[in-house]
């Protein structure tokens, strides 16, 4: 287990102290006399009059109506997040059992051909200790308290709880209400385009129990 | 092939690693990429979001967050999490954090209510608290300090709170949001097993064959839980069946083998149906041994009201020729009038008959609390009786453009899935069935079906209460942040429990305050007649989520009060407040959540918080220690009169308080918080947990905060969050509700209580698997015991009330309750011809004050649409992406239609949901509450629709 020592800490929350309400300097020690200076409609994300709804409209969605296949990508928020969805996807949803279109192209056999995003080895293993239940006796494929783990490999057969793609992947509105200041680090130099996943990084930091 | 941590730790890590998942690794490129990692710190956490209560494993470099990934040692979700779990690595960094407190002042820096804020230091936010504080205690008493909780809290912050509440302050009117999200659940268990929280637990899902979801849309909302459904469902197509109960199309509609549409509020008439089935035409499924020897049968009053408004309360006098009282406009007073007496309609009238009711009759309804009385199994049948396959097909059918008949099969399907011997059935519900006027019948009646079959607290099969927030069950209902709650399932109510607490928390007997009825929706409606006098806002937003929401927040702004709110980010509850306190967030604390399947995850601080920011713990201990032993333990009055007609007070404890080695002049932080037994839990730095990880609340941090008194803040100089953690799990060991210690969180992926002997519990009440049941059962060797101790004796009577009044006892059994179909409170009719349903979406957490803020979450879903069908927006003129009003009698808002989304309603109903700030939709609905529980209904309102 690694420390960051106290000082590293404090530069980095330096740099942030000074990010006050409604995106405006606000100082990080109190003046000395209190001077109203935010009002209310500044703060947060609606704008406009809260007793009164005349003025006041969402923002419209615009999704990206680049067809699949166009080779638009957007860049990943860090290493290894789920990317987002770049395209149209217009009559590809919904997912039913009986028909999940993103797998069409996005299967790792054919995505390279079609310029879609393979989906990474990381969906092709069922993470899952399978308990058994004879309707008698219930037992435990693997044990909690050491914090045991069961990977098994699904071949090239989609792992049946990644099924349900949108629960991770979106498409992409434009615009952004409010900057954030998270900073990736990507790990691989081209982690912002690609799954980087890899054995061993799935079970590094793990370990709970062996520590001091 | 599978690899036990152990066995994998004793290999080289990369090669066994990619052996284990066979796959093959170009060498050099494996160690490249470890050397980056090495600068990063990965640890477990519990994720932010919904009741769930998946794992992740979040990466820290250099103070900051950088990458989250899903954990395989997880039990809940092994590996993977939903688009809101990933990024929860970002959640915390949105540029407008909070990060000094906020108070609104005058051009001299006084406060003054109409002004704009200014920033203030802690020690200026604490005394104009203490002042506030002080004067609501003169105003009101106890009941004048109000706090809006929350199902988010940490178990820690919800003990402090609750602590500081009830023990220092003599305050019930503290409730949580969680009372807005599953406390029909909670009076459900309560009245069928007498103690709250499920039976079974989410390893049913790999186990069982069906899985029926209630009023659940569990694709967008438990995510995870509907992954492990769906590879549940694709690894036997043909066994598992997945039925979608619903009052409109959505996404869990997607891979269920049968979606049954239903109008809402008829799944009482669809349980009572599935019920009807099985005593009437297949008595041989009913497995009777199981049922005399576990269960009675029970019946309650049926005209309760509907948690509205009543009649001569200060804010709805005077009553106006008009038809408008008080605060009230007569629109709105059209259905509050309800609450006191409604016609019954022909809908509900065949359901009515057993109780002497027919169609056009006046029903007067009565406060008629928790009351509950056995009768007969034959009377339970009688009750059955109407709901035959023609009536409950015809008044549930939802979808007006089904064949009648192609419904009635599928509720036979249904009944039938339900009854098939050997058949594992599972049934899910969440909001559908808890935001409902008749949310505690819905949760009994669920029970019931399973119990006559014996499906229930068995592997693979039960009725389960899916929980919305991530602590909905740890902090709000096993702490007992609720207005009538004390830890560990014990009430205000009850003198014996508060004896238990008042001595394990060493305040003087007689101090907590045996009233507790100040649930939220009450403190909303105590602020507007003007009673309570200071609220505050912690982890929730409560003027963004409850119903006729435009009474509360013009109540904050214009009434004489004083509201502070602290939170993470300034939403709507921020806008309106007086006071705003910068609270750090999730991983910047050390926290604890307790799921919806009783796993309680412990977590350690990450990060530092941002600016000035401290967590809600914090504020809670800084403000006890301005309130003595003098200033909160005198005589206090409360409102109303006793059996009587004496006037209800707390007394004086002060001199028991000097008995016991207090002076007047002790503060509740020294009582409550930093006494000699919180004292003994050390800081140690150098071993397992502490070791490497920041702790600002008992350390201070590098930030170097300036505190409540004016100095910089150097910590409380003991474990705070252990001591609170370990007292609070003393009140529930030895009693049904055994946590592990707190280190033990430290080292697994949480644990299902009660942990006995180290071991949890997959099963409750079931003698094979919960050791609790094991010992009621000893003797009698019943499979099951339902041990709770809540209502387990009971008067005698039929349908129309009791006819005995002495009691009999009923240890270890549970209930199978008579309750009917009954209308919701409004109904669509001619003015307003819709029915209006809110909810949540997959990308938004709530309100969506975090995830609003992330970009790519923002980006998916940045706006809340107004979901209908293509022909309703025909008929009323609005066109797919244009604006449309939506208004009901309470009040209107703009939205955009949508036609093709994913969610499809069928004619008649409309869905908005609620994370939007700028589609204020809680404007729109109705404060009707479950009259038992006191949960909102917000499925269902009436609304007309146009284009705006």
């Amino acid at each position: 287990m690694k420390t960051i020592s106290k000082l590293t800490i404090g530069l980095a929350v330096a740099a942030i102290l000074f990010i006050g309400c409604n995106d405006s300097a606000v100082p990080a020690k109190e003046v000395q006399k209190p001077t109203p200076t935010i009002s209310e409609e500044s703060l947060g994300l609606r704008k406009t009059d809260l007793y009164s709804e005349k003025g006041t409209t969402a923002e419209k969605t615009n999704y990206s109506s680049s067809y699949a296949g166009s080779g638009n990508k957007f860049k990943r928020a860090f290493q290894d997040a789920p990317p987002m969805i770049p395209h149209d996807t217009d009559g590809m949803l919904p997912i039913t059992i009986n028909d999940n279109q993103c797998i069409g192209c996005h299967m790792p056999d054919v995505a390279e051909g079609v310029g879609a995003t393979p989906i990474p080895s990381s969906h092709f293993l069922d993470m899952r200790p399978h308990h058994q239940f004879d309707g008698k006796t219930f037992s435990k494929a693997v044990d909690n308290m050491k914090n045991e783990t069961s990977i098994k490999s699904t071949g090239d057969k989609l792992a049946g709880a990644r099924f349900n793609c949108s629960q991770c992947h979106a498409p992409q509105s434009s615009g952004q209400l409010v900057k954030n200041n998270f900073e990736a680090d990507f790990t691989d130099k081209d982690g912002a385009s690609k799954s980087s996943w890899k054995g061993s990084k799935l079970m590094e930091g793990l370990d709970t129990i062996n520590q001091k | 092939m599978s690899l036990s941590r152990r066995e994998f730790l004793k290999s080289s890590a990369a090669a066994s690693a990619a052996a284990a998942i066979g796959m093959t690794i170009p060498s050099e490129v494996q160690a490249q990429a470890d050397d980056v990692e090495n600068s990063w710190r990965w640890d477990k956490a519990a994720c932010r979001f919904c009741g769930t209560g998946c794992g992740i494993m979040m990466a820290t470099k250099n103070g900051k967050i950088v990458a989250v990934k899903g954990d395989p040692a997880a039990p809940v979700n092994r590996g993977l999490n939903c688009i809101k779990g990933y990024f929860n690595a970002k959640i915390m960094y949105g540029a407008d954090r909070l990060t000094q407190p906020l108070l609104r002042v005058d051009a001299n820096g006084n406060f003054d209510k109409q002004g704009k804020f200014a920033p203030i230091s802690w020690e200026r936010a604490f005394d104009e608290m203490e002042l506030n504080i002080k004067k609501a205690l003169k105003a009101s008493g106890p009941e004048g300090v109000g706090v809006f909780a929350s199902g988010q809290y940490t178990v820690m912050e919800g003990y402090a709170a609750q602590k500081m509440m009830k023990g220092g302050f003599r305050s019930n009117a503290i409730d949580p949001n969680a009372r807005h999200c599953m406390a029909s659940a909670v009076v459900g268990f309560y009245q069928t097993f007498g103690i709250d929280e499920p039976s079974g637990c989410y390893d049913d899902i790999e186990l069982t064959d069906t899985i029926v979801s209630w009023g659940s849309n569990m694709a967008e909302m438990h995510p995870i839980l509907w992954s492990r459904v769906t590879d549940r469902k694709l690894s036997d197509p043909d066994r598992v069946k997945v039925i979608n109960m619903s009052t409109y199309r959505h996404r869990t509609s997607d891979l269920a083998d049968i979606e049954i549409i239903f109008s809402p509020n008829t799944d009482l008439a669809l349980w009572n149906y599935i019920a009807r089935e099985i005593v009437y035409n297949n008595p041989e499924s009913i497995d009777w041994d199981f049922v005399k020897k576990h269960i009675v049968f029970a019946a309650s009053p049926v005209n309760l009201g509907y948690g509205l408004r009543k009649e001569g309360e200060k804010s709805l006098t005077p009553v106006n020729p008009d038809g408008s009282a008080g605060n009230y406009t007569a629109l709105e007073m059209e259905i509050i009038n309800k609450e006191m007496k409604k016609v019954v309609s022909a809908k509900e009238a065949p359901a009515l008959k057993p109780y002497g009711y027919k169609e056009g009759d006046v029903m007067v309804n009565k406060d008629a609390g928790l009351a509950h009385w056995e009768i007969s199994f034959d009377e339970y049948k009688k009750f059955l009786e109407p709901y035959t396959l023609d009536y409950v097909a015809t008044i549930s059918k939802g979808n007006p453009d089904e064949d009648i008949n192609e419904f009635k099969k599928k509720l036979q399907t249904l009944a039938d899935l339900y009854i098939e011997k050997g058949r594992k059935v599972v049934s899910f519900w969440t909001m559908g069935m808890n935001q409902h006027t008749r949310g505690t019948w819905v949760n009994t009646l669920s029970y019931n079906v399973h119990f006559l079959l014996n499906k229930q607290a068995i592997p693979g099969s039960g009725a389960f209460s899916l929980t919305g927030q991530p602590s909905a069950c740890g902090t709000a209902r096993e702490v007992g942040t609720f207005c009538h709650r004390l830890p560990a399932d014990m009430m205000v109510a009850n003198p014996k429990h508060r004896e238990i607490t008042e001595n394990r928390w060493k305040v003087p007997a007689g101090t907590l305050n045996h009233i507790g009825n100040q649930h939220i929706m009450k403190i909303h409606r105590d602020i507007e007649d003007g009673v309570i006098k200071f609220a505050w806002v912690n982890v929730c937003n409560p003027y963004q989520d409850t119903a006729s929401a435009s009474h509360w927040i013009k109540a904050a702004r214009e009434m004489d009060n004083f509201i502070v709110t602290s939170d993470g980010y300034p939403g709507i509850s921020a806008k309106v407040s007086d006071l705003i306190l910068p609270s750090a967030m999730i991983y910047e604390k050390w926290g604890a959540y307790g799921n919806a399947e009783r796993r309680t995850q412990l977590w350690r601080q990450q990060v530092l918080p941002v600016g000035d920011a401290m967590s809600d713990t914090w504020q809670w201990v800084e403000l006890s220690k301005r309130f003595t032993v003098k200033d909160v333990w005198g005589a206090q009055p409360l409102r109303g009169k006793d059996a009587n007609g004496k006037p209800n007070s707390l007394p004086s404890v002060i001199d028991q308080a000097k008995a016991m080695g207090y002076t007047e002049d002790t503060t509740m932080y020294e009582i409550l918080f930093a006494n000699k037994e919180a004292k003994s839990y050390k800081i140690d730095l150098n071993s397992f947990p502490q070791q490497g990880y920041d702790n600002s609340e008992c350390n201070g941090d590098s930030r170097n905060v300036v505190g409540s008194d004016g100095k910089v803040f150097k910590g409380y100089g003991f474990m705070i969050h252990e001591y609170l953690f370990e007292e609070y799990a003393s009140f529930g060991r030895g009693h049904g509700h055994d946590l592990a210690p707190f280190t033990t969180y430290h080292k697994v992926r949480g644990l299902k209580w009660p942990v006995v002997d180290g071991k949890e519990t997959q099963w409750r009440f079931n003698s094979k698997y919960d050791p609790y049941a094991a010992k009621e059962t000893k003797e009698s060797g019943n499979s099951h015991a339902f041990y709770g101790t809540l209502a387990k004796a009971l008067p005698y009577g039929d349908l129309m009330g009791v006819k005995k009044a002495e009691k009999t006892g009923l240890a270890n059994k549970a209930k199978i309750f008579a309750r009917p179909y009954m209308d919701p409170p409004e109904m669509p009719d001619e003015r307003y011809p819709v029915w209006l349903s809110t909810g949540r979406v997959l990308e938004h957490w709530h309100s969506g004050t975090m995830t609003m803020r992330v970009p790519e979450l923002y980006r998916a879903v940045p706006e809340a649409l107004c979901y209908m069908h293509p022909e309703d927006a025909k008929t009323y003129d609005v066109k797919q992406g244009e604006l449309c009003w939506v208004e009901s009698r309470r009040g209107k808002v703009k939205a955009r239609v949508e036609t093709r989304g994913r969610n499809r309603p069928s004619r008649g109903l409309v869905f908005v949901p609620w994370f939007d700030e700028k589609v204020f939709i809680n404007k729109v609905c109705l404060d009707a509450t479950c009259p038992q529980s006191k949960q909102t209904d917000f499925k269902k309102c009436a609304v007309k629709i146009y284009k705006a």
